[in-house]
Parts: structure tokens; sequence; C-alpha cells
């Protein structure tokens, strides 16, 4: 390792027998000037052209040592403007005879495929390269390292480091909670951030920040990070995710090189008007729709959305194509991984007509040469559009070509706001999450895995990622208290004996005198089965024959019965029995049900949720001045066809006609019957999460009103309440649930009278390492993450109402997911209450509310609530 | 030791002077004992040998659901049908627990007696399997009992509707099923209509308790009718 230090790769400045360094004219008429030899030539005989402007913006400042953020479309060489200086400066040391083993750069992808794209990307300039040097091995070593890594390469890398390591954010941490590796660190000059982009707004993020940090720490001197990202808003905040708050970093956003084609995208109705959408035939419609797709076009990848949808789809093209069903095939991540990366090859070779993937194609894995992407329904959000369209034209010199499929008036609708932001690049901005406790205990446990930490020191460190710049010592001492199992009962918890101690089952790290270290080498065996903070529900496998196919939601897999008919990658299964987390099937011929999914919903951001508000009001406005006026301005302005124009007039004036369009400054609500009370359905302009806020408080204030349960939904554009039992308002009852007085108390009361805090907790419970997802000896039944969610919530809250996981719950839920401060502002801004008692859902509701999930809110004791049912049952 | 009158405190007649009590224990007064299954102690130390960090609690709120039952009734035997502890192999943690249970029932002149659960240690001498009470047969259930009248555990029945999800008892002629007396037991719905094989769903009646009262919810067979559409 030492010696890999003397080899400095940075000093060639101060070397005169190396080749002269560029002047700033010769970078800007030759962004080559400063590679040297074989790197050069092979890049000048591969790309004739010349670098793309990616590359010749980052090489300079890359080549010179500044942390760089380079954003840049897809397609447009981005691996090779982070690595080609890298790969140039290895070469000449190895021409000099100085070049040592041991690790140089560190790429962390968050995606493992990504990973092993970008090996092959390496790989074959590496190779083209030495044929030109006439090396007997290219004398720059790569390896990846993720979960997939057999034991053999696992010990080959701990004992000789590569030049390049390609990993992920998960192996990046085992790998620095391993004793064996701290030394191979301190020779790490570079960093490289894939993606980075996607980080910023999760835990992953926030912990791969840290984990640099640490990395950071071991190196001789602070490496250079690179980060990659696609176009993203606002680009600080990014770079300061890259860099944390103490370095600078540069930003070089690269154009999209000259007279590369404007993105085409196009909206196009599947329903027709006057069609009650039926839902067969909207399929039907949409398998015809994508057939023709798929002989207009070479290679086609279709989005759906849900993982559920996936399959549905590919297994019903598939059934379409006859003799060349293989041309199709489903990618999403409830997959085998090998499955996975055979698709993924096969795509790119060519072999595949399309791909139906729900959303795991959108990150940056190279697909080659697809030519149309498809939505089908919406993406949610213009990044989330664009990510997905710039699949398709993965070239230089291609087109991103993107079709948007509505199969509902209201899909249409946000289809048409949804392109119309996407062709004018309107990137939504990024929100960073701020110091998540569930985290920093998981780092904890990590960094103690390694050896024994000073507190202080251990602070410091992880303050430095950007993430973790506001977090509070207090809570920082908390999350290591609760890992010490120190943390106490509070007087009159439940304990009924008196000088009781609060007892927890495994506590992690001991602590005294200001440091800490782990309880026990068998903390650190469940830290590197349990690594990670990629959250999901619970799922089983499934085996068809002995082999494995895929997985299933475990409350899903709980429900189906010997003979239920689901679909797995893309066929037709039955279901034969569950074995504690296996699920057995056979291969089943006919009509399957489709698997459920629940963590797949896909909300309108709030910039979308404004502007569908905005279009569905101007709408209103020109359908005030007649049809014509609506049907010209969105063909003209909006580019819709005849048939979808049409469907859109119909759903407004529909409306208008049983209910009326919500203005801007109007709260609409609407009151429907429903088989056994009434439900109100609210209208407000306000995007997803100040509905939020708005839903619980006024469950709030209406459960405390009538003191019994009721059911919330929440939309982008609204929300729903359900009331049962004879409750009834009148238009007068609802001026007070509308108060601005205590709207926070009330959204809180909403919260805790519903399950969301007790759902969000799992997880902040399994990225914290409190409940393993992987216990020591497997798990053995389903079932698990519900007993955490019903049993552990409520016994750590009684038994510890302020601890760190209890916070970070709240936290979450109230930064990440409620708007409060813009639902009370608009409440205070006086909007005007309309009330409509109709005979059923307006189309508005039917089409943007009611199809959410209901949350049950209770306002009864569970003994109030079965009395209740008990007097029910007994009147029938 | 204050004795308190043994009816109509103890819950929902059932037959041959068995109650079914709120607490989810049955009770015959007349020999003062109370039959409660599922207790599963130590569910927190065996999750924690898989490696989970959570806060000690079964003792306690069985503790605490014990004491609720004693001050309502007059008891001076606690037998349990079976899995006593949550663990086959008990740590010392789970056996300080159990033995801090007894040491809190003998302060009260309550006996413990435990009859052999699926999750129950093998131990020397042997668990019991069964035992007889006022003419019934109290066992776990996970074995077939050739007895005309049993009561026992080891299914832990719960009622789930809507945003109901409570244990309950089944309760027949000649046979009364426990819900599980440790909160913790993932539960089998009886509202599925569904019951093990050679059991009887037209006899047998959901049994549920609100707070201090018992409510019948009538024959296993006709919940799932009944409850369609709440």
């Amino acid at each position: 390792m030492k010696a890999s230090q003397e080899s400095d790769g940075e000093s060639e400045a101060e070397e005169p027998s190396r080749a002269r360094m560029p002047t700033a004219h010769d970078l800007e008429t030759n962004a080559l000037a400063h590679l040297a030899g074989p790197v050069r030539a092979w890049f000048e005989a591969m790309f004739p052209n010349g670098p793309t402007p990616a590359q010749r913006l980052a090489w300079p400042p890359i080549a010179s040592g500044e942390n760089v953020l380079l954003v840049a479309p897809t397609g447009t060489g981005k691996t090779l403007a982070a690595f080609l200086s890298l790969i140039d400066r290895l070469h000449r040391e190895h021409a000099d005879g100085t070049l040592m083993p041991g690790l140089r750069c560190v790429y962390v992808s968050p995606l493992r495929s990504l990973g092993y794209d970008i090996e092959r990307n390496l790989s074959g300039p590496l190779e083209a390269i030495r044929r030109r040097t006439g090396d007997e091995t290219s004398p720059i070593s790569i390896a990846v390292r993720t979960g997939d890594t057999s034991a053999y390469e696992r010990r080959k890398q701990r004992e000789e480091p590569p030049h390049l390591l390609i990993t992920t954010p998960e192996s990046l941490s085992l790998l620095l909670s391993q004793e064996a590796w701290h030394e191979g660190w301190r020779s790490v000059r570079h960093i490289v951030v894939d993606e980075v982009h996607a980080l910023v707004p999760n835990k992953r993020g926030a912990d791969l920040a840290v984990s640099l940090e640490r990395l950071s720490a071991r190196a001789a001197r602070d490496p250079q990070r690179i980060g990659l990202s696609a176009t993203c808003r606002p680009a600080e905040t990014v770079a300061r995710l890259l860099t944390g708050p103490s370095r600078t970093c540069q930003i070089v956003e690269a154009p999209a090189p000259e007279g590369a084609p404007a993105l085409e995208l196009r909206v196009e109705a599947l329903v027709k008007a006057d069609e009650g959408g039926h839902r067969g035939l909207m399929y039907r419609r949409l398998l015809r729709r994508l057939a023709q797709t798929f002989a207009e076009n070479r290679t086609t990848v279709v989005f759906a959305n849900t993982r559920a949808f996936t399959e549905k789809l590919t297994h019903d093209l598939r059934r379409g194509l006859e003799e060349h069903a293989d041309e199709v095939a489903a990618h999403h991540s409830a997959l085998n991984a090998e499955r996975r990366r055979h698709v993924e090859a096969s795509l790119k070779g060519g072999r595949l007509r399309a791909v139906v993937t729900s959303t795991s194609l959108e990150l940056g894995v190279d697909i080659g040469t697809a030519d149309l992407t498809v939505q089908v329904g919406l993406p949610g959000g213009v990044s989330r559009c664009l990510q997905r369209v710039g699949r398709s034209g993965h070239r230089v010199d291609a087109a991103s070509r993107g079709l948007l499929l509505a199969a509902t008036p209201a899909e249409l609708a946000g289809a048409v706001v949804t392109a119309n932001a996407a062709r004018a690049g309107e990137v939504e901005p990024l929100r960073p999450i701020s110091a998540p406790l569930d985290v920093v205990c998981q780092q904890l446990i990590g960094m103690a895995c390694g050896g024994e930490w000073s507190a202080d020191e251990a602070f410091d460190l992880i303050c430095r990622a950007e993430p973790m710049a506001g977090l509070r010592r207090a809570d920082f001492d908390d999350c290591l208290a609760s890992l010490a199992g120190e943390l106490s009962a509070p007087a009159g918890a439940y304990e009924p004996e008196a000088g009781w101690a609060l007892r927890w089952s495994a506590p992690r790290l001991w602590k005294r005198q200001g440091r800490f270290g782990l309880q026990g080498r068998r903390v650190a065996r469940w830290f590197w089965s349990n690594v990670g903070t990629i959250t999901s529900e619970e799922s089983v496998r499934v085996f068809v024959d002995g082999v494995m196919i895929g997985t299933l939601e475990g409350a899903y897999a709980e429900r189906l019965q010997a003979g239920d008919r689901f679909v797995l990658d893309g066929r037709s299964l039955e279901f034969r029995r569950l074995e504690g987390l296996i699920v057995h099937a056979r291969a089943s011929e006919g009509e399957s049900a489709l698997p459920r999914w629940s963590s797949d919903r896909q909300g309108l951001t709030k910039e979308l949720a404004l502007s569908l508000a905005r279009f569905r009001e101007c709408a209103a406005g020109l359908l005030a001045e007649g049809p014509g006026r609506l049907e010209t301005w969105l063909g003209t302005t909006h580019g819709l066809d005849r048939d979808a124009t049409e469907v859109l007039t119909q759903l407004f004036e529909g409306q208008e006609r049983f209910s009326e369009v919500p203005r801007a400054d109007v709260l609409l609500v609407e009151e429907s019957p429903l088989d056994d009370g009434y439900l109100y359905t609210f209208h407000a302009p306000l995007g997803y999460s100040a509905c939020e806020a708005l839903g619980r408080a006024t469950a709030a204030r209406l459960g405390r009103r009538f003191g019994r349960d009721l059911t919330l939904t929440v939309a982008d554009l609204g929300w729903s309440l359900g009331l049962s039992d004879g409750a009834r308002l009148s238009a007068e009852d609802l001026v007070p649930v509308f108060a601005a007085e205590n709207f926070e108390d009330d959204v809180l009361e909403g919260l805790d009278r519903g399950d969301l805090l007790a759902r969000r907790f799992r997880h902040v419970a399994a990225t914290a390492l409190m409940v393993l997802r992987n216990p020591e000896r497997g798990r053995r039944k389903v079932g698990g993450l519900l007993w955490v969610s019903q049993r552990l919530y409520p016994l750590v809250k009684a038994a510890c109402p302020e601890h760190p996981l209890l916070r970070e719950t709240r936290r979450e839920v109230l930064d990440d997911v409620l708007d409060t401060p813009a639902a009370r502002d608009w409440l205070q801004s006086g909007p005007l209450l309309r009330f409509r008692a109709l005979r059923a859902l307006s189309p508005f509701a039917a089409a943007w509310v009611v199809p959410g999930e209901a949350e049950p809110i209770h306002f009864e004791s569970p003994a109030e609530a079965l009395k209740r049912l008990h007097a029910r049952l007994l009147s029938t | 030791m204050n004795r308190k009158p043994t009816s109509p405190n103890c819950g929902l007649l059932h037959r041959d002077g068995w109650y079914l009590a709120p607490e989810g224990a049955a009770v015959h007064a007349e020999t003062r004992t109370a039959v409660i299954a599922d207790v599963h102690l130590g569910y927190e130390w065996a999750r924690g040998a898989g490696g989970d960090c959570i806060p000690a609690h079964s003792l306690a709120e069985t503790q605490a659901r014990l004491a609720r039952l004693l001050g309502r009734v007059a008891i001076s035997r606690v037998i349990v049908a079976g899995d006593l502890v949550e663990s086959p192999k008990p740590c010392a943690r789970t056996r300080e627990d159990v033995e801090l249970l007894t040491d809190w029932l003998n302060e009260r002149e309550v006996s413990l007696v435990v009859l052999a659960g699926n999750h129950d240690p093998r131990q020397t001498p042997a668990l019991a399997e069964t035992l007889d009470v006022g003419g019934w047969t109290i066992a776990h259930g996970h074995r077939p009992i050739s007895s005309p009248r049993t009561i026992t555990g080891h299914h832990h029945p719960k009622l789930r509707a809507g945003s109901v999800n409570v244990p309950c008892f089944l309760a027949g002629p000649s046979r009364i099923v426990l819900p599980a007396f440790s909160a913790n037991a993932a539960g089998w719905n009886v509202a599925s209509g569904r019951v093990p094989e050679g059991w009887d769903p037209r006899s047998l009646r959901c049994v549920a308790s609100a707070g201090d009262e018992v409510l019948d919810f009538g024959p296993v067979a006709e919940l799932a009718r009944k409850l369609k559409g709440v």
C-alpha cells in the first residue's frame, strides 16, 4: 500500500519528464490534449468525430483533480467522460513503470446491473488499448463487488484489491465494516458515483453519503469525487450530496450533442368518447396498439408502472405472438437477478422485439438500440417521464421517442400535462432528506463492526455527510443509547413492578467513557446479512418444479388457495401450497388473476398536480365559451387527435352537468351515497402532500364529532372520507371542519388515529436494524412485518415514547409525506366552500379521488368497534 | 386474600359450570380454576436470538392480564393448556420470566399448572399432556385427544372483520377452544368459516370480549355470511 502512495497519480505537473501539460488554449481547441499515448490513439481511432460535449467539458476539471458533478443526458458518453482521464493516468504510470497494485478508484452505482454494464463498457476499451500497447494483459485491473459476488471472488478482491472497484452503496457499506479492508482504502484517489440524482431524495443516498465519508477518512488523502447525473434540478443539491457541505464541487452541465434530434413525445387515448371505459375493451385495445408498435419498430420498451401489470401484459402479449412469444420478455425487480440480466443482454443484443418493465429499466442500464418507449399509464413526474423516454435512442445521434397511452379520461388529462411539462423540460426540484436517524443507527453498527470508536469522532464524521449536516448531538446520543439497549422507560410505563429498568432483547453496542463498540461478533453477522436501506414488502419465493421463478408479496401469497392461478415472469402459474416462505406452484393454462403489489402506487408530483388543476380550470373556462373552443385548444395547443379531444371534452361536460369543475379558489365537497353511509369527496388544487394534511385534519374533526371510525382516501387533487351508520353532513356542518385554528394539532391527531405511522415504522425499524429482514437462521413464516406495525410500534411507544426511531418515523411522515404549511396557507386564503349532494360519484370523484386505497381512522376503542359490529350482526 | 363472588363476574356461563372470561380464560368457578393457553413467555428473547432488538414485554403483559382476571374472580389455580413459553429451547431469561410468573402467582396464593404444548421444552419429568376438571379434559390440542369434552388452545382463534381484529373463543357443547393469552400470537381467522377437520362449525360459537363484556357472535358456520358487507 505504501508504494502506491508514492506513485501518486496527480503529481505529473511536478515531473518534467512527463508529457507537457496542456494550456487552456490546447484544451479549447483539442479536448484530447491532456490524453497521451495509447489511450489517445485508441480514442481518436474509435471516435473520429471527437469527444462529445460532456467529455469535452468534463475532462479538464476531472484531470485537474477537482470534485466534479457531470450533468448530462443519457447516451452522451458519460462513462468515458468520467473514466478516461483515470485510465490515461494509470496507463502513463504503467508506461513509466510506477503503476502499483491497489485500489485507485471506487465506482458506486445505485443499480447492480449498471455496475456490470460499466464493467463491460470499460473492459472493451481496456482490451482495445492493450492490443495497441502489446501488453499481455491490461495493466489495469477491474473487479465488481455486489451481493452476487462469489466467496472466491470476495477473497481474491480482499487479498489483491483491483485498481478499479465497481460496487453498490450496500456492498460498499459492507466492505467498510470489515477490518480486513481498512488498509486497502488508503490508496483510493477517486470516487465515482453514478446516477447520483436518484440518491438525493432517499435514505439510500443519506447512507451512501456517510459511507463515502468513512471511505475518505480511511484514504491517505481526501479522494476526488466525480458524480454522474441525468438532468436534475437544482444541480447544487445533487452536488452537495456528492461532496458534503465542506468541499467544493464544480458542476458541469453538458448540453445534448449538436444536431441531436429533439425529444418526440406523443399522447394517445385508448378510450373513446361515449365509452364507459370498459376495462376489458381498453385492455384488448392496448394489446392491439402495443402489437402494432412492435411491428413498426425494431425494439420497444414498455413501462407498465406496476409489477402485476407488467406480468399480465407480458403474458398476454406473448400469447398473441404465438411462435414468436420469446421475443417479448418481462423485467422487474421481483424477478430473479440472473433472469433480469439475461433479459438485459437479449435486449441489447437485438434478440427481443419488446420488453415490458415496471420501473426497473428506468435507470441507466445500457439497453442498446430500443427505438420507442411506450408508457402505459402515467409516469407520475417529469423527470421520471424523461428518464423513461431517454431509454430509447440511447445513442448520440438518435432521437428519443416516447408514446404515452391513456386508458381513462383522467389518465389522458394527466398525460397531457405530463407531456407538456416534459417537452418543456420542467424537471421537478429534488428534495433532500434531513438527518434520518434510522440510517444513523445502521451506520453506527457498521462502524462498530470494524472496531471501537470514540463517540465524538463518530459524530464529527457522520456530520460531514450532507444529509447529516443537521444531525443534533442529542439525537446522535439517543441513537447510541438505543443501540446499547440503554434507553429507559418513562415513569408510569406499563410495567407493573416498581424499580423496573426497560430491557431490550439484543443490544447491538456497548458504550462507556465516550467510546462504543460491537456487542459480540454475532451483531456483525446480523449487520452483514441485513445491510441496506431499501424498503420492501415481505416477499416469498416462488418455485416451479424446484426452480425459483421470482417473488410474490407475502400478504398476497397468504391469501392464495390451492388451485388459484397467478402470473409471474409472463407465465401462468397455479398455486399449490405455501410452505414457510416458499410458494410451490406449477405451470398452468387459462385465465389468471393479477398478483397485487402494494408498493407500486405512483402519484403525481406536486408540480404536475398543480398543472393538472390549472388544466382542468382552463378547460372548464373554454367549455363555457362553447365546446368548439375547448376542442380547438386541445387539438392545436396540446396536439391531441380527434378521439382524445372528444374524450376530454366529454369528461369536462359531464362534470359540469353532474356537479361542477372546481376552480382554483374553490373547495368543492361532493356527497354521494355508500351501501351503509355516505362518502364525502373533497376537491382541492393542492397536490398529494397538502391533501394528505387536509384529509388527516378533516378526518380528526369529523371522527371526534361522530365518535366513530371512518375511512380516509388521499389523492393528488383531493381526498375522500367514508362515514357509516347514519352519520351525515350538511353544508353548514362543513364550515368548522375547515377552520384554520388548531390545524396542525388536528393533522397530528388524524395521523395518530390512522395506521400510516405504524406502517412507516416497520421500514424505519428495519433500516435501523432493530428488526432484521433476514434474521439468524432465516425467517420461517409470513407475517413478521405485520407484527412490527401492529405490536412492536405500540410497544415501543408505550415503553419509550421519545425513542429515536419513533421520532424518525414522525419526521419522515411530517417532512416527506405531509405538506401541512401549504394546506394551512390555502385554508387561510379563504377558498369558497361549495357543497353538492349527488346521487352518485361525480365524474371527477370517480376519476381522481376514489380509486385510491382507503385507510381506517379509529375513533372507537377496539371494544366499542366490536360492540358496534355485534349490534349490527344481531340486527341482520 | 380478597375472595370475590364467582358469578356473574366470571364472564359468560358456557355449560357444566365453565365460564368464558373476558381476559381469555375458561373459568371453573366451583374449583376456583382458570384455564389459559398460549402464553408464549420469552417471545422477545426468542426474537432476540434471531437478532431483533425489542423491548421486554410478555411477562408484564401476562401479569397485567392475570391481575385483571384475579381482580374479577376468586382463583386458586391457573392451568396453562400448553405453550407457556415461546421457545422449545428456552434461554436463561425465559426461565427467569417463568420463575417470576410462578412467584408472582404464589404471592397471590395461586398455583400454576403447566400442560405440554408444542412450543414447550421436553423435560424430565415430562409435563402432563392432559388434566380433567369438572368433567372436561384440558390439553394443548396439537395432538388428537379421545375425550368427550375438551378445552384446548394451540389454534389462536381470532375474529377479523373490517377494522375489528380480536382474539376469540370457540365454544360448543363438547369443545372449548381458548384464544391465545399472548398478544404476539398470530391468529387463525374464524370469520373465514373454515375449521380444522372433525370440528363442527354449526355447533361452535364465536365468543369475543369487548372490555369487561363477553359477546356471543353465533355459530362459526354463519359468520362469513353475516359479515359480508361489513
